[in-house]
């Protein structure tokens, strides 16, 4: 029972890493927080759909992230950086602006009902771990989910252009004056952030279902990290992502008639008892 | 008037100040911080002012301990603050933003302020279009505002001449002295504070170094050691 | 004492006396005229779309106010305004309240929500307020659709809400006549604006504004940077509950939509098109909104240019349609005291 429970919220936190913490990257470079990131999120899914139907979902994985990152290059050079100078709010108000074209442009073109994708054969299907049998699609997002933190964490750690990143997150300022290009930086990011967004919206596909709300609901959830986690914090998102996953999945399971609302209490007690969030970020307070 | 006891301030697993004690006394006299780069001073006077809540210690206040007290509290007991970096308010105007501290701090000398500062010809002036000296002493001025009785200032002379800083400090020690003011000034500028000031306290890697007048300070060697330790 | 600080946008024209005493006749004749002249020229066609403007512009006047004097940019008006209608109609039909009772009951509510919410949330930055704004609104639009509230919320279907009787000394009937409904929320839309234009003037838009600018810098100055900006916000919040209930008076129903984050970016929009500067520009953009809305809503398009207008208005058009045109006409040269 409570390896199960740990497993589906593990699943769960895997899509919502691979999100949240694509938000806190840009947040760290930017100081912008990316409102259309779910409508992103929304196009992988549906681009998978698309995809997964002609070519299978193998190709889905490999395609969809690296069309994701063409968006994010493009994201980059239309929207962030001639919008270098405005405000933050301004900056924000429109990528919510450009996340809900996206979202109505998918919506035309595939109509509003929910689709649904079939899990490659080789993970649909159970497999019985210590007396306990699991979908193994959920493992493979496990794995997925924790091989990206891994990925991401010896990225920061070990690259110099981690280091960079690691250097402006903490403040921006100081960063310049050392010469980081961070023009370049925030290009590397950016599509960075958006293909990490397409792979979370394929492996969505047979695990939710891909419907013209996925965007709206997932936003909102890596905003609700995001805060939790400190803003601009990836460590802090990464732990409030598995907080959160388990949180939601605790709650659907013994708090069936609130599960709705569980994660927005979360949100509501990390606010009263740490209002700046659990990881060093530099938005809240 | 302030007393800081055993103050230590951390930034996570970096100690910036290290059980400093000092001792702020009279009215009238200019108290100057100095001490090489990363001494802890601007920590010191963050502590002092309540944006930095230091690890262990206390401050007190005219007696009372007030390590716990927020900012507004702090300023509305006459506990004001100037800042290294100018910061003012960019889109008003010089006097719109004078006389809303004013008129909440109950000061119906505002003209007394203007005129020390010398702004009276930017009144109407939005402050981010004024040049960078003007700014500063709008800084400053939002400090005196309602009559404050202890005046912390960080590195007034931050971005202006040799000339320009000796002129503000002279400035500024004539009206702590005029107003019985007790005034704290963190400075790497030393000669203007030896020139000024009638009290400095040396900082060295967060600690402590030696407090006096100017002159024991110039004769002090440990003064003298922890300057070219930093410069060679 | 309290016109010696000027909202920036508008501190261009006369004095502030002068301005003043303009404002309250303009704002008067405007007052009668547009209540009654409409309800004789236009269709009840016309007067229902236009009300609608008007009620998106009492709930833009909200939005703008917090945004232009504080700073912040709220994506929750819509809890607001749909909670409104959904407590009063829980107040009459399940805790069997009078229409005025369950006003006022549903009233306090609201502002306690708004109260508790802003104390969790107006303390943090701008970006992070807009944030937890979207998903404050997105938890109320949850909790409506919540199984065991289904008995008093109607779940998805939402409610229809009858009123008997008279709401505050106004016999109910007379708010679902279109011809009536329009002066009712003309006056009360203009009022409102009036209101929170002499709101911004005040003492509480001066230290609001100030500490937009610079909210380190106040505390300095031995001002409680707090409490201002939660009197602000549960003060924008008043305006919502106010538009929410006006709304449920006129179409007798409530649903999920009028929940849901699709008002909170309508009112943005509204609020972006009129100009957030002063108190014509999003009334002004409610009504452009609405009518825009008839134009392309049946073709599906609301939506899409709902997101296009947030992106266009904010690069190329911040200052929305009433910023825009005061700052044609002045380099026309039609004012000439302006700088």
């Amino acid at each position: 029972m409570i390896a199960l429970l740990i497993a589906n919220s593990l699943a769960l936190a895997s899509l919502l890493i691979m999100l949240s913490s694509g938000l806190a990257l840009i947040y760290g470079l930017r100081d912008v927080i990316n409102f259309g990131h779910g409508a992103i999120y929304m196009l992988g899914a549906y681009l998978g759909y698309t995809i997964a139907l002609v070519g299978g979902f193998w190709l889905a994985l490999l395609l969809v992230p690296i069309l994701l990152a063409l968006l994010g290059i493009a994201f980059e050079y239309l929207a962030l950086r001639p919008l270098q100078r405005r405000s933050h709010i301004e900056v924000a108000l429109v990528t919510l602006g450009l996340g809900i074209i996206l979202g109505q442009i998918i919506i035309y073109i595939y109509g509003g009902e929910a689709r649904s994708v079939d899990a490659p054969k080789i993970l649909s299907g159970s497999v019985t771990v210590l007396h306990l049998s699991y979908p193994v699609y959920r493992l493979f997002l496990i794995v997925m989910g924790l091989g990206s933190c891994v990925l991401l964490a010896l990225w920061l750690r070990y690259t110099s252009s981690g280091l960079y990143v690691r250097a402006v997150s903490q403040d921006p300022s100081v960063a310049r004056m050392m010469g980081i290009n961070a023009d370049r930086l925030s290009l590397l990011v950016t599509s960075l952030s958006t293909a990490f967004a397409g792979i979370a919206g394929v492996l969505a596909g047979p695990y939710l279902s891909v419907d013209p709300g996925m965007d709206v609901v997932m936003i909102v959830n890596c905003l609700i990290i995001v805060v939790i986690g400190g803003t601009g914090s990836i460590g802090g998102a990464i732990i409030a992502a598995l907080l959160f996953g388990f949180v939601q999945v605790a709650g659907s399971v013994f708090l069936p008639n609130l599960a709705a609302l569980v994660p927005y209490i979360l949100l509501m007690v990390v606010l009263l008892i740490a209002p700046g969030g659990i990881g060093r970020g530099r938005v809240l307070n | 008037m302030l007393a800081i006891e055993q103050l230590s301030v951390s930034y996570g697993s970096v100690r910036a100040l290290t059980d400093v004690d000092l001792e702020i006394r009279g009215e009238g006299l200019l108290h100057g911080i100095i001490g090489p780069n990363g001494a802890g001073k601007s920590t010191l006077l963050d502590a002092i002012c309540g944006r930095r809540r230091p690890s262990s210690g206390r401050v007190r206040y005219c007696g009372e301990d007030i390590t716990r007290r927020s900012i507004s509290w702090r300023r509305r007991q006459g506990m004001a603050r100037s800042f290294q970096r100018t910061s003012i308010f960019q889109d008003l105007t010089v006097h719109e933003q004078l006389k809303l501290v004013a008129q909440h701090l109950g000061d119906d000398r505002l003209d007394d302020v203007i005129e020390v500062m010398d702004l009276g010809g930017y009144l109407e002036q939005k402050a981010g279009r004024i040049a960078y000296g003007v700014q500063r002493r709008i800084d400053v001025a939002l400090a005196l505002i309602g009559r404050p009785r202890l005046l912390l200032m960080d590195e007034p002379g931050a971005g202006l001449s040799a000339t320009e800083t000796l002129r503000l400090f002279q400035h500024v020690r004539d009206l702590v002295r005029e107003r019985r003011i007790a005034a704290v000034v963190v400075e790497h500028d030393v000669d203007a504070v030896f020139a000024c000031c009638d009290m400095v306290t040396v900082l060295d890697l967060g600690r402590h170094l030696a407090t006096g007048t100017p002159d024991v300070i110039r004769a002090d060697h440990r003064v003298i050691a922890a300057y070219l330790g930093t410069a060679a | 004492m309290t016109d010696d600080l000027h909202a920036p946008a508008t501190a261009t024209v006369g004095g502030p006396l002068s301005r003043l005493s303009l404002g309250i006749v303009v704002g008067l004749i405007g007052l009668g005229a547009g209540a009654i002249v409409p309800t004789y020229l236009a269709s009840d066609f016309v007067l229902r779309l236009g009300s609608e403007g008007l009620l998106l512009g009492l709930l833009a006047l909200s939005v703008a106010f917090l945004m232009n004097q504080a700073g912040l940019v709220a994506l929750g008006a819509a809890s607001i305004y749909g909670g409104a209608g959904y407590l009063f109609a829980i107040g009459m039909s399940d805790w069997g309240l009078t229409p005025t009772v369950a006003l006022c009951v549903a009233f306090v509510i609201l502002l306690a929500y708004a109260a508790i919410l802003g104390a969790l949330i107006v303390r943090t930055k701008p970006l992070a307020f807009m944030m937890l704004t979207l998903a404050a609104g997105e938890m109320i639009s949850h909790a409506v659709l919540l199984e065991g509230l289904r008995d008093y919320t109607g779940g998805a279907d939402g409610l229809v809400v009858r009123v008997n009787g008279s709401v505050l000394g106004v016999d109910a009937v007379r708010f679902t006549d279109p011809a009536q409904f329009w002066s009712f929320a003309w006056i009360v839309t203009v009022l409102v604006g009036l209101a929170l234009w002499a709101i911004a003037r005040s003492r509480l838009g001066a230290v609001l504004r100030a500490i937009r600018e610079n909210e380190e810098r106040m505390r300095f100055s031995g001002f409680n940077t707090f409490v201002p900006r939660l009197i602000g916000y549960v003060l924008v919040n008043v305006v919502a509950a106010v538009a929410g209930f006006l709304h449920v008076l006129n179409a007798g129903f409530v649903s999920p939509e009028s929940l849901g984050l699709f008002v909170s970016t309508n009112t943005l929009v509204a609020a972006l098109i009129g100009g957030i500067a002063g108190s014509l520009g999003p009334i002004l953009g409610g009504l452009i909104f609405s009518f825009a809305q008839d134009e392309f809503g049946a073709r599906g398009l609301t939506q899409l240019l709902t997101g296009v207008a947030i992106v266009l208005f904010i690069v190329v058009f911040p200052r929305g349609v009433v910023g825009g045109l005061s700052s044609l006409s002045r380099r026309l040269g039609w004012r000439r005291e302006a700088s």
